[in-house]
């Protein structure tokens, strides 16, 4: 069974500074994984090379069993990565519904001409795609946010609704940038929950960048650590929990 | 009749804030070279009916035609560029377009301009077409592609990883946009009776933007209402004609500082919605 | 092909190109400051050269103060566009859009408002320096545009050293390459962003001196910055030095077009050019490629 993603030595540099170096990692099907680092270390900038927001310098992607490594983003999300962001990305200017809809346009199935009509099938599938995005606001129960505007909404809301986008897009694969930040203890535990539950209703792959300890080491099975780039430590909770190399670059020179 | 003049003259601007209006409002795509596209619109019809005797109906979609592909061919290589370059090479466009009027002198008449275009392009086409833009307009704006629109405008970046092929959509939004801003310039042709190659320069460009501004970026209504308000205020009042642009400049920068969502905010005439805004509000 | 003609336009060209440099990193300043591109600074221009005009004909004409002159009541006048327009926007966070979409109307206030004021009429500068020319060898070059020339060089030059060497032009570097750091190490941002427009508009009050002095006043002489513009794009935008060559290049790119191919399709040729250049290489000739961060 092939794996879901496999990243394959991936570097990328800005100007002068190492973002990434010769990182790799493969995901199966079900797991959770994560991402953990000390600031700077490079974890969101992994995301962005696998989604591809930022060329790479050198290596290669694998989703499934095809090689991504020149799909432009919106490509690589069509065939089912999904993503969500460190700072929050939700269109100001579009209400909660239209926010999630635009993650759906791409499957929907009118042609422009038909829309600048407005015949009846973009009236069906316009109808079909406002009960999908209710579904999910449901889903999250986030039902009652559904004609506001994301920037009036609390932070923890906001985050979630970042979550039901992502979702729209039917995905595969889902990445979660930090989705702990701002967050409190409470709001933690249930996202965890949450985490668990979308991967179980929807046969998802995760992986997760977080800084939150207690996130990661709950709900993750697998985790790579990364220091100025380069991938310290790779294992499971408990090993990495021990690891010296990892407690070095947290704690920093403990003599 | 007076009256029906004004209205005349303002729907055919009108035609053209609302031909960048899926640009500029919903996408935030600056041209300041439309006036090139209203210039090739007005041209291509009258040189169609006029030197080679095609029925005005087919001069028409020849002028529709070629603000299309033009749209095409100047969007493919600058709708990569950042917003502020966009701007600019548009601007360039414009000039190009201009100088080459100017220079196909055999074709078009050059500086002297081109005329003996039939009135045509009467109040009941103007109307008519007016709708019909309208209408398509709303329509997309309401559904797929006003939201990806949207999107872009807001954050190009999350855009594309939430699935929408961002240059393709703004390819498609430049095409659009042309080939209404051509037809607008092909029934001005039609009913001004008398172009020239510095019909349209690159601050009238920049006033329909501005108009857009006014009106509200979200606000298809609001963007006529503004449009109507300034063509139609011009004609009303010939003598202080000339002040109205420093009016409109005025209006523009207090609108912008104090109430940036257009004097219209967003509002759209649809019952349904009026009532769900007062209940966002 | 006539060598002398050809050396002649080409001198001819690189004074006007003195003059679009001069536009290009009066524009180019803003655009490292607040990255928007001000499209007001013609208005500048224009009002400088109203102003130069009025100063040398009812004042005093001799040529360096008035110059002087200008070029601070350009600074000044910059300043307040900055205070009025730009900052109110600042200030309440607004996205980019909303700067470039009042600076463009701000632009055609002044033009439309002198327009309006002072009708088609145009005035011409008093005679500073006889219309003489100098012989190098077998070109014959203006005074004038020699002098323009020198002008701009010198201009140019002042500012780069302020720019690299003074404290208040690393103060700049510094709130180009972020607006908010610099105010945490106790440098007054605001008071930066003015003084920034004061130097840009010194630029512009130069400018529409120099426009003026060689053409002829009338409420369109900004128009020609879309020019200056032209050359910092092509130059590279965030390069002032790109901004520098390209504003030369322009000038004797445009000079040596408008003898081989005439005046009327020179323009296509050259914007046609720009926007296969720009294709080709977006950044322009100097400028860098950042990556958007995510």
């Amino acid at each position: 069974m092939t794996d879901v993603l496999r990243l394959e030595g991936i570097s990328k540099r800005f100007g002068g500074v190492v973002a990434v170096e010769e990182f790799s990692l493969t995901q199966g099907r079900d797991a959770i994984t994560g991402i953990i680092g000390p600031n700077g270390a490079g974890k969101t900038t992994v995301f962005n090379l696998a989604t591809g927001v930022y060329p790479l310098d050198s290596g290669r992607v694998f989703f499934g069993d095809r090689e991504i490594t020149r799909l432009p983003p919106h490509r690589r999300t069509d065939l089912g990565i999904a993503r969500t962001f460190q700072n929050i990305r939700l269109f100001r200017n579009l209400d909660v519904l239209d926010n999630l809809k635009v993650a759906h346009d791409m499957k929907v199935r009118y042609t422009l001409w038909e829309e600048m009509l407005r015949l009846p099938r973009v009236r069906r599938e316009e109808r079909k795609i406002h009960e999908q995005a209710l579904h999910y606001l449901d889903y999250l129960q986030l039902t009652r946010y559904a004609e506001a505007r994301p920037a009036n909404l609390p932070y923890g809301i906001q985050r979630r609704l970042e979550l039901a986008r992502a979702l729209m897009t039917e995905p595969r694969l889902l990445l979660l940038d930090e989705p702990a930040a701002g967050l409190n203890p409470q709001e933690v535990r249930t996202l965890m929950d949450t985490i668990r539950k979308v991967r179980e209703d929807h046969r998802l792959s995760v992986i997760v960048v977080e800084h939150h300890m207690e996130l990661i080491m709950n709900i993750c099975s697998h985790i790579h650590v990364l220091d100025f780039g380069k991938k310290i430590a790779e294992g499971r909770p408990e090993e990495i929990k021990k690891n010296e190399a990892v407690l070095q670059a947290y704690l920093g020179d403990e003599g | 009749m007076f009256w029906l003049k004004v209205l005349e003259i303002t729907s055919l601007y009108t035609i053209l804030v609302l031909g960048i209006y899926l640009m500029t409002g919903l996408t935030g795509l600056f041209s300041l070279g439309q006036g090139g596209f209203v210039s090739i619109g007005a041209y291509t019809a009258a040189i169609a009916f006029v030197r080679f005797g095609f029925p005005f109906p087919l001069a028409l979609v020849a002028a529709v035609a070629m603000g299309a592909v033009l749209g095409l061919l100047i969007g493919i290589p600058t709708l990569r560029l950042r917003r502020d370059y966009f701007l600019l090479v548009t601007f360039g466009f414009g000039e190009m377009i201009r100088a080459a009027l100017l220079y196909l002198s055999q074709l078009t008449g050059g500086a002297m301009g081109m005329a003996g275009m039939p009135r045509r392009a009467g109040l009941p086409l103007i109307l008519v077409s007016i709708a019909v833009i309208t209408f398509i307009t709303y329509s997309l704006k309401r559904s797929r592609f006003g939201r990806k629109c949207v999107a872009i405008r807001d954050d190009e970046l999350a855009a594309s990883i939430m699935g929408v092929n961002v240059f393709a959509q703004k390819i498609m939004v430049f095409v659009i946009s042309s080939a209404i801003t051509a037809y607008g310039g092909a029934l001005y042709a039609f009913n001004i009776l008398f172009i020239e190659p510095n019909l349209f320069n690159w601050l009238e460009s920049g006033k329909l933007i501005i108009i857009t501004f006014v009106g509200g970026l979200n606000s298809i209504a609001g963007v006529i209402a503004a449009s109507a308000i300034y063509y139609s205020f011009g004609e009303f009042f010939r003598f202080i004609d000339v002040w109205r642009d420093v009016l409109l400049a005025l209006v523009v920068i207090l609108v912008i500082i104090f109430r940036p969502g257009g004097l219209f905010q967003g509002l759209e005439l649809l019952p349904r919605r009026l009532k769900a805004q007062r209940k966002v509000r | 092909m006539n060598w002398n003609v050809l050396l002649q336009q080409l001198v001819n060209g690189l004074s006007l190109g003195g003059v679009y440099a001069l536009m290009a990193v009066g524009f180019g300043l803003i655009f490292n400051v607040l990255k928007f591109s001000n499209f007001s600074h013609g208005a500048v221009v224009t009002l400088s050269a109203y102003f130069g005009f009025w100063v040398s004909r009812y004042v005093l004409s001799s040529f360096i103060p008035t110059l002087l002159a200008t070029a601070v009541v350009g600074g000044f006048i910059a300043v307040g566009i900055e205070r009025l327009i730009f900052r109110p926007i600042r200030r309440r966070g607004y996205p980019v859009t909303m700067l470039i979409v009042n600076s463009i109307t701000a632009a055609m206030l002044v033009q439309q408002f002198f327009a309006v004021l002072l009708g088609a009429d145009y005035y011409t500068y008093p005679e500073f320096i006889r219309e003489t020319a100098i012989h190098l060898g077998s070109i014959t070059v203006s005074k004038i545009y020699l002098l323009m020339l020198g002008i701009s060089a010198a201009v140019l030059l002042g500012l780069s050293y302020v720019i690299r060497k003074t404290r208040i032009g690393i103060a700049i570097r510094a709130v180009s390459t972020d607006i908010s750091t610099p105010s945490l190490m106790g440098v007054n941002v605001d008071f930066v962003v003015s003084v920034a427009f004061f130097f840009s508009g010194i630029l512009g009050g130069v400018t529409g001196y120099l426009l003026g002095m060689s053409f002829s006043v009338d409420p369109f002489v900004g128009s020609l910055i879309l020019k200056g513009i032209i050359a910092a794009i092509i130059g590279g935008m965030g390069s002032l030095g790109g901004g520098v060559i390209a504003g030369i290049l322009l000038g004797a790119a445009e000079s040596l077009l408008i003898a081989e191919i005439g005046a009327a399709l020179t323009p296509i040729v050259i914007y046609a050019a720009i926007i296969l250049l720009l294709l080709v290489r977006p950044q322009g000739i100097a400028g860098r490629i950042t990556d958007v961060k995510a």
